[in-house]
């Protein structure tokens, strides 16, 4: 259910992509929200009774997720996109958001368990959603050595075609983890810091935060693509100035 | 009414060449198969390698080694897979062979099917002679389940071949081949291992197929997506 909702918040994020022009504006709109965001983590919100302050780690680890779905979710829409359009942008596209995606997935693996550590006595449980992410993680960097390793001609189509068979994992696998956990005993201590039922002030907090990280996703998205394009435009003019000496 | 029929005869011709084609591929990988045996032995003494080797490290319970037979036996076959799969691209790439198959090809989707199959040949038939030696070393009798679990290895067998060959035909173009092809395949078949494991494991622990409806429909569902989505895709590997 967890998963399924950040699935819908990451398709409800992604029109946010096509706000492209003003990117002074977005960026400021993403420099306050964070810093509004970190306010109100530390500052407005109340401390959990059960949980305390390690509640607190909820907010970035939530916000992390979110974005890293859409991230993924991004590169299955962009890889799509280059196979049917066979336009470089999406190619830089799917590229940026597939290692964003990477940095952010990361982030869960991390503040999971030094969030899961004090609340459930664990470090790790192989509960659906963790699994899920650390498969996710698993394809993801696969993507990004393929990438790498490609012969540059089919690099892209490669790519891309991974872009497109990892997403099409995701619901699959989560079924699969989710048949397979039934198994298995689930963590007995205190589930979740409780995602039903938060007060109100830890709700806006929440949802300050996962706009704050969308915004700096798309942030990082516009500049990671604009650098790719810088880098293939001095790629062509280095072929006139080669074709130049030489003619 | 006329056309109609024309379009329909055109269609029959079509998909007839294609059969035809998706056969002489196939029968021509297993010919070469049949004469050197040099993909199916790899794979077949490797798959026993990997049963030896985990029976040690798991020790001398026996109970224990019965609980996670089905875990050892599936894994030996993904692992002896991507071995076969390398064998495979190897020879394909060697003399350009792959490129020569292509050209003469009417629709490339069926060189894809071709691979599939002949790929899901050979891990039929290491799975055939593995399982009676994992019976035997590890107390288990296979016989008193062989229909049902036929049906298992077979789907998941199926779904190991789909996932192998396309992903087996994507690194066939990168530098570290025997790196990228593992690092691709086994996190995506993540949840076709998962199923076939316990699937595996409740119909040796004496449960039927009934029981297993869940883990078979999730097997069938992946093998369903997954080869529709390898045929969409293929062309955009292979082309040009």
């Amino acid at each position: 259910m967890r998963t399924l909702s950040m699935l819908l918040i990451s398709l409800i994020s992604f029109p946010l992509l096509f706000i492209r022009k003003n990117s002074v504006f977005q960026t400021m709109m993403m420099y306050i929200v964070m810093v509004f965001a970190i306010l109100l983590v530390f500052i407005y919100a109340p401390n959990e009774q059960m949980q305390g302050i390690v509640q607190k780690i909820f907010y970035f680890h939530v916000s992390s997720a979110v974005t890293a779905f859409s991230a993924f979710f991004l590169v299955f829409v962009a890889s799509i996109m280059y196979l049917w359009k066979n336009a470089e942008w999406w190619d830089a596209v799917a590229v940026s958001a597939a290692e964003i995606g990477v940095v952010f997935c990361t982030l869960v693996l991390i503040t999971g368990p030094i969030w899961a550590r004090p609340i459930w006595g664990t470090w790790w449980s192989w509960d659906p959603t963790l699994t899920l992410t650390l498969v996710l993680w698993l394809i993801y960097v696969a993507y990004l050595m393929l990438r790498v390793d490609a012969h540059a001609p089919k690099r892209a189509r490669f790519a891309a075609v991974l872009g497109i068979v990892g997403y099409v994992d995701i619901p699959l696998v989560l079924w699969s983890v989710e048949k397979w956990r039934t198994l298995h005993p689930k963590p007995v201590l205190i589930q979740e810091g409780g995602t039903t039922g938060l007060p109100f002030t830890m709700i806006l907090t929440f949802t300050v935060c996962v706009v704050g990280f969308i915004l700096l996703f798309f942030y990082l998205l516009r500049e990671r693509v604009s650098i790719i394009q810088s880098q293939h435009t001095i790629e062509v003019l280095r072929h006139q100035i080669d074709g130049l000496s030489t003619g | 009414m006329c056309k109609n029929s024309n379009n329909f005869i055109a269609l029959m011709s079509g998909s007839k060449i294609f059969l035809q084609q998706v056969l002489a591929l196939l029968a021509k990988d297993l010919k070469t198969e049949w004469r050197t045996r040099e993909i199916f032995t790899s794979m077949f003494v490797f798959a026993v390698l990997v049963v030896v080797v985990f029976n040690f490290a798991i020790g001398a319970d026996t109970e224990l080694i019965r609980q996670v037979a089905s875990g050892v036996i599936w894994i030996a076959l993904s692992f002896a897979s991507v071995l076969g799969l390398q064998r495979t691209g190897q020879m394909e790439s060697e003399e350009d062979s792959l490129q020569g198959v292509l050209l003469a090809l009417h629709d490339r989707s069926a060189l894809f099917i071709a691979k599939m199959l002949a790929q899901m040949v050979y891990l039929l038939i290491v799975a055939l002679c593995t399982l009676p030696l994992c019976g035997m070393w590890f107390h288990i009798d296979f016989i008193a389940c062989i229909g049902e679990l036929g049906i298992v290895f077979m789907l998941g067998i199926l779904g190991l071949s789909i996932v192998g060959t396309l992903f087996a035909m994507i690194t066939l173009h990168t530098r570290a081949r025997e790196v990228m092809l593992p690092m691709l395949f086994l996190p995506v078949s993540v949840p076709l291992t998962i199923a076939s494991v316990y699937a595996t494991a409740q119909l040796i622990a004496g449960m039927t197929l009934r029981d297993n409806a869940g883990y078979l429909s999730l097997i069938g569902v992946f093998d369903i997506v997954f080869f529709t989505l390898a045929l969409l895709v293929f062309d955009y590997i292979v082309e040009e």
